[in-house]
């Protein structure tokens, strides 16, 4: 059923990474991104490999979780690696065919795109996207962008819009769901056909959900209206956010795993980009 | 007359994941053919699930759906013609209103029946006098018209369909006490004229006791009892252990017979208590 798509990769749990401030969060997915880019070398990439795969292991989030969430990016991948071994050039060819000619150079080069890349995924997935509930992301972000709001960007209202869109895309989802049944009693069928029949056969499904989204609007608006809603002026907070050791901690790691990076790119030898 | 007949049905939702739930359990009953039966249980007793599986909107996780003694699921991909014989009107069915005029959208169902232009404008001019719509709505748009007015457009919707076997899930739900006497009234004259099974769901035991003939009482899951609307209401202690109870004036009647008064213990409508309670005072008085 469609109910059973999950909205984002968010994975409930309770380990260090869930608890962190989102704004740290959201830090530290930069930070981490900046070191992953820095490294240059091989053993700074194994550095990284290591960093990542600790986090994961911190976060309990299980790797086949995270394998799976790979999955749609798997042909992305494969190009980079390919690009990279055919149009590397480096010093001795190992393999001379017609035009093809792959360098050693390349095929390390590939390599260390593809654990790149898999540390990327991995590494933003643990810090940010599982363990960071959509409604705490938007929040965090929000407070992150909050000095914005000096020159006239809206960030309270694209917060909250985004909040709402959150909210309601499951009970959407369930009414499509509800709709799509009601006419399949009525003699609809979705499934077969060619396409323009599949795409008429819709409408009777999009308009009563238009129809009811925006009469769940109207209700919102009423409701928040009631609960005397103004918008960002003078509005407090339920859950303020706190600096807690764990964050400052969390930071310190983060700008240890860039700054360690940096002195291996230095003094380790090896193959480096 | 057609009859539904259910074998051992099991429904889990999302089965095999962590929101694993299971809804009905060994459920085996018949829905007799040429009866009005009501589906009684209280919320997540499994009444709305159960009546999906019986136009094969679902299929059962395991044991057998029999429309006139043959397995709906024999052949998958005629189950469409299933859903035109057993004709399901969802609760709150007014949301499902999507034509731009009544009209068209009464006739969603027949046309999808494939049925020529005249027999449609048949079926929908039918459905909409048993269903007491006034004529000059025809032209409306759907979204023009009151809640009870849409709701008796959806549930025309079905009616048009000449269902053999008519499910309403809740018709009455959230209607002024005009407006349910309208669509019981109408589902009543349905069931008369055409001798079709019709399954009604409902939380009103009043309602209950004056349109259906048949109860199936439903409890967490399984069928806690069947049979004939009167003799379920004679067994108050039992409706009220499942949460459930017996109409309003039959439990004042049992106060009443409890305090001494001698009054039968059948009286489920106002109408009937009325009378038993004037013979009454008139004995005294003699
Ligand atoms: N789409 C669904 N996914 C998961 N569980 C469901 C779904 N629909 C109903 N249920 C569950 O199945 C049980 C029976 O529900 P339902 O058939 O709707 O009961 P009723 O109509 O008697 O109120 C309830 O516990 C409900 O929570
Ligand atoms: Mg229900």
């Amino acid at each position: 059923m469609l109910k059973d798509i999950t909205i984002g990769q968010y994975f409930p749990g309770s380990s260090p990474l869930h608890r962190a401030d989102p704004r740290v969060k959201i830090i530290l997915t930069v930070m981490y991104i900046v070191g992953i880019f820095m490294a240059k070398n091989v053993w700074s990439f194994v550095f990284a490999v290591v960093f990542t795969a600790a986090l994961v292991i911190i976060s309990r989030i299980p790797a086949k979780t995270i394998l799976r969430g790979m999955k749609p990016l798997i042909y992305v991948i494969a190009f980079t690696a390919i690009i990279n071994i055919f149009w590397t050039k480096g010093e001795k060819p190992l393999v001379e065919w017609k035009f093809i000619h792959i360098y050693a150079e390349g095929l390390q080069f590939a390599a260390l795109m593809i654990v790149r890349i898999i540390a990327l995924l991995a590494g933003t997935g643990v810090v940010l996207t599982y363990t960071t509930s959509p409604i705490a992301l938007t929040d965090g972000l929000e407070r992150l962008l909050g000095p914005l709001k000096k020159i006239k960007i809206p960030v309270h209202e694209f917060s909250m819009m985004m909040t709402i869109a959150l909210r309601f895309i499951p009970t959407l989802i369930e009414e499509t769901d509800k709709i799509m049944s009601a006419q399949k009693a009525r003699g609809a069928s979705f499934d077969s056909g060619s396409l323009p029949q599949r795409a008429k056969a819709l409408i009777p499904v999009m308009i009563p959900l238009f129809v009811s989204a925006f009469r769940r609007a109207d209700d919102l608006a009423v409701a928040m209206e009631c609960r005397c809603y103004r918008g960002d002026v003078g509005r407090t907070r339920m859950t303020e956010l706190h600096m807690k050791p764990l964050d400052w901690i969390l930071l310190a790691a983060f700008a240890a795993f860039i700054a360690v990076t940096v002195v291996i790119n230095i003094f380790a030898p090896g193959f480096s980009i | 007359m057609s009859s539904i007949e259910l074998q051992n049905i099991n429904y889990i939702y999302s089965a095999g994941t962590p929101f694993e739930k299971a809804a009905l359990t060994d459920v085996s009953v018949t829905f007799g053919g040429g009866v009005i039966t009501g589906l009684i249980g209280h919320t997540g007793s499994g009444k709305s699930t159960l009546v999906q599986l019986m136009n094969g909107l679902m299929k059962p996780t395991s044991g057998t759906v029999l429309l006139d003694g043959k397995d709906i699921w024999a052949e998958p991909k005629k189950i469409r013609d299933v859903r035109f014989r057993v004709g399901l009107c969802f609760q709150y069915p007014e949301y499902q209103l999507f034509e731009e005029s009544v009209m068209l959208d009464i006739a969603y169902g027949p046309k999808n029946m494939g049925l020529s232009d005249a027999e449609v404008k048949r079926r929908v001019a039918d459905a909409v006098r048993f269903v007491g719509l006034d004529p000059s709505l025809m032209q409306k748009s759907p979204f023009d018209l009151s809640g009870g007015q849409k709701r008796r457009v959806a549930i025309a919707g079905i009616i048009a369909m000449e269902p053999e076997v008519l499910i309403l899930d809740e018709p009455a739900a959230g209607l002024d006490p005009v407006g349910r006497e309208e669509i019981f009234g109408g589902v009543r004259a349905f069931q008369r004229e055409r001798n079709s099974t019709v399954i009604i769901v409902s939380h009103s035991m009043e309602d209950m006791a004056r349109y259906s003939d048949e109860l199936v009482v439903m409890d967490h899951g399984r069928v806690h009892m069947t049979g004939r609307t009167s003799e379920i209401f004679r067994r108050s202690g039992e409706l009220t252990k499942v949460g459930l109870d017996v109409p309003q004036i039959t439990r004042l009647m049992n106060i009443l017979r409890n305090a001494g008064a001698e009054i039968p213990d059948d009286i489920f409508t106002v109408d009937r208590a009325a009378e038993e309670l004037t013979k009454l005072l008139a004995e005294r008085k003699g």
